[in-house]
């Protein structure tokens, strides 16, 4: 059981409201989740520079851990800005290279140094705890933009730490990122395949390998809706989940609907999530929600 | 008529508050700024009228012998969920298990429901406008279900002797089923049905197909596995 919501504003005009929105609606389902809390929110295009979000690791010394990293960014392109709250560095770079390159790096300048997110738009901060301790620690509630996905988590097979915690952005892909509710049983034999192919797994968290699968889609040149469609088929068991690119949010169903998702959609917003109270508390006025079908994959563009 | 609000309270705390007024010998209320709240109006055991005033949660009207109640917004997961009397209206869609494992009463949907509607149902009747979902009817073992809209996939699978009426699609019934010729009976009681519960429009009840189950997994005979076999 975990609550995922997601939130797309029709005029995408950036709007201040963001943070606050997803927050709202990701109070209402805290208690589906108690182990985590996170967000993919997507904000402002700053002139083409990526904005990576890195967790700093355990080792009780983030300030230097935080100067390793931004000397190894360095190397690689101009850093335009850098800030450090908690375990967390937020760091902006005019760079044009392979992404993978750039994470691997980073990720070799110190121990236990993970990228938790990439892209021109896409910020995703997460930890353990509440939604409520997220926005404390990180202002989430200020952070503007067009569109975003949450999740709450409650982890029933894997570690509870921020390393597990979703959402999951794509290693490899700027801006695509996932949340997920549900159990993906065919987790450990795609899990065998791509590690033969040498694909690398950050966790032991099944949502994990929707992050990769839709990488791999999305790298074939196939649209996000096309990789939505194809998942139904080919990933096994109980799934809700939610995909999210710079200019799109969807989402895709299991065939027998055992995982809930509701949604509604008006004039001006989309939103989506595994309780119509988490909507409500979000959105006020009357519109009408309706649960997806199983199976069923929708996604909205800019 | 007595008012009660959610705002500020627990599902809990609503439900004292709906049960205190039932007690004191309220037989009206209505509830406001529900905001999708869970398990509201749950166990109520005695004729009243209770309204919903926004959309509930999951769990509704669950386990309810008597009351008239009503819905106006949608309503989440496992809506009257073994109901023994009563009826239940709703304006606006349910989600998953609709009327699982009902009673008796009666449930209308001014909308569509989601997958497994009626799902082990051992009596009453879920009449549904719009569409129905994924496997509902699946396991009916009585009573009926009238889908005025489109059914979802498997429907009505490996059902006992619930009796579902279809006035749309039902392009991919479940195992064991069959399509039956609507007798006189049917169209009567179809007819009432339908001019009892909803206003104005609703379909002619000669264009309904009625679904009932093929009853050929109804015994198991282990001398006879191929019957399965083929059913399945």
């Amino acid at each position: 059981m975990c609550g995922i919501v997601g939130y797309w504003d029709k005029t995408q005009s950036k709007s201040a409201e963001l943070g606050q929105t997803i927050l709202n609606m990701l109070h209402a389902l805290a208690c589906r989740g108690p182990d985590s809390a996170g967000v993919a929110l997507y904000g402002e295009n700053r002139n083409g520079d990526l904005v990576l979000r890195i967790s700093l690791g355990e080792n009780g010394k983030p300030r230097e851990q935080a100067e390793k990293v931004v000397a190894a960014s360095a190397k690689l392109g101009e850093v335009k800005d850098s800030s450090q709250v908690s375990e967390y560095l937020r760091c902006v770079l005019d760079y044009a290279g392979d992404p993978r390159e750039l994470e691997q790096r980073i990720e070799m300048s110190g121990d236990g140094v993970e990228v938790v997110s990439m892209g021109r738009n896409l910020e995703i901060v997460k930890q353990v705890g509440s939604p409520e301790n997220l926005d404390r620690t990180y202002s989430v509630s200020k952070i503007a933009g067009t569109h975003g996905i949450g999740h709450t988590r409650m982890s029933t097979e894997s570690a509870v730490d921020l390393s597990h915690s979703q959402p999951f952005w794509a290693h490899g892909c700027p801006d695509l990122a996932i949340v997920h509710n549900g159990h993906i049983t065919n987790y450990h034999q795609m899990r065998r395949q791509y590690e033969q192919h040498g694909v690398h797994f950050y966790t032991e968290n099944d949502s994990e390998i929707i992050s990769i699968y839709l990488s791999e889609r999305l790298a074939e040149g196939k649209t996000l809706d096309e990789a939505l469609e194809q998942s139904i088929d080919e990933l096994d068991g109980s799934f809700s989940y939610l995909a999210s690119t710079r200019d799109a949010v969807g989402f895709a169903r299991d065939r027998f609907a055992m995982k809930p998702l509701l949604y509604s959609e008006t004039d001006d917003f989309v939103a989506v999530a595994t309780e119509e109270i988490a909507i409500r508390a979000a959105f006020r006025g009357s519109f009408e929600v309706r649960e997806a079908h199983a199976k069923e994959v929708s996604v909205w563009h800019k | 008529m007595a008012q009660v609000t959610c705002e500020g309270k627990t599902s809990r705390e609503i439900n004292s508050e709906i049960k205190r007024l039932l007690g004191d010998g309220e037989t009206d209320i209505e509830v406001s700024a529900t905001g999708g709240r869970h398990n509201l109006g749950v166990a109520i055991l005695q004729e009243a009228r209770i309204s919903f005033k926004g959309s509930v949660g999951y769990y509704c009207a669950g386990m309810i012998d008597g009351p008239t109640i009503e819905i106006n917004g949608s309503a989440g997961w496992g809506l009257a969920e073994s109901m023994m009397s009563g009826k239940v209206i709703v304006n606006g869609n349910t989600g998953n298990g609709t009327g699982a494992a009902l009673r008796g009463g009666t449930i209308v949907i001014h909308g569509d429901a989601a997958a497994r509607a009626g799902v082990s149902m051992k009596g009453g009747l879920i009449l549904i406008t719009g569409d129905a979902g994924y496997m509902s009817g699946f396991m009916g073992q009585k009573g009926t279900i009238i889908v005025c809209g489109d059914t979802g996939e498997g429907f009505a699978d490996s059902m006992y002797a619930t009796v579902c009426y279809v006035a749309g699609k039902t392009d991919d019934l479940g195992n064991d089923t069959v399509i039956e010729d609507l007798t006189e009976e049917d169209t009567k009681s179809l007819t009432e049905a339908l001019v009892q519960h909803l206003d104005g429009e609703y379909p002619d009840a000669g264009s309904f197909k009625k679904v009932v189950a093929g009853r050929k997994l109804w015994n198991f005979d282990k001398k006879d596995w191929k019957t399965w076999k083929e059913a399945l």
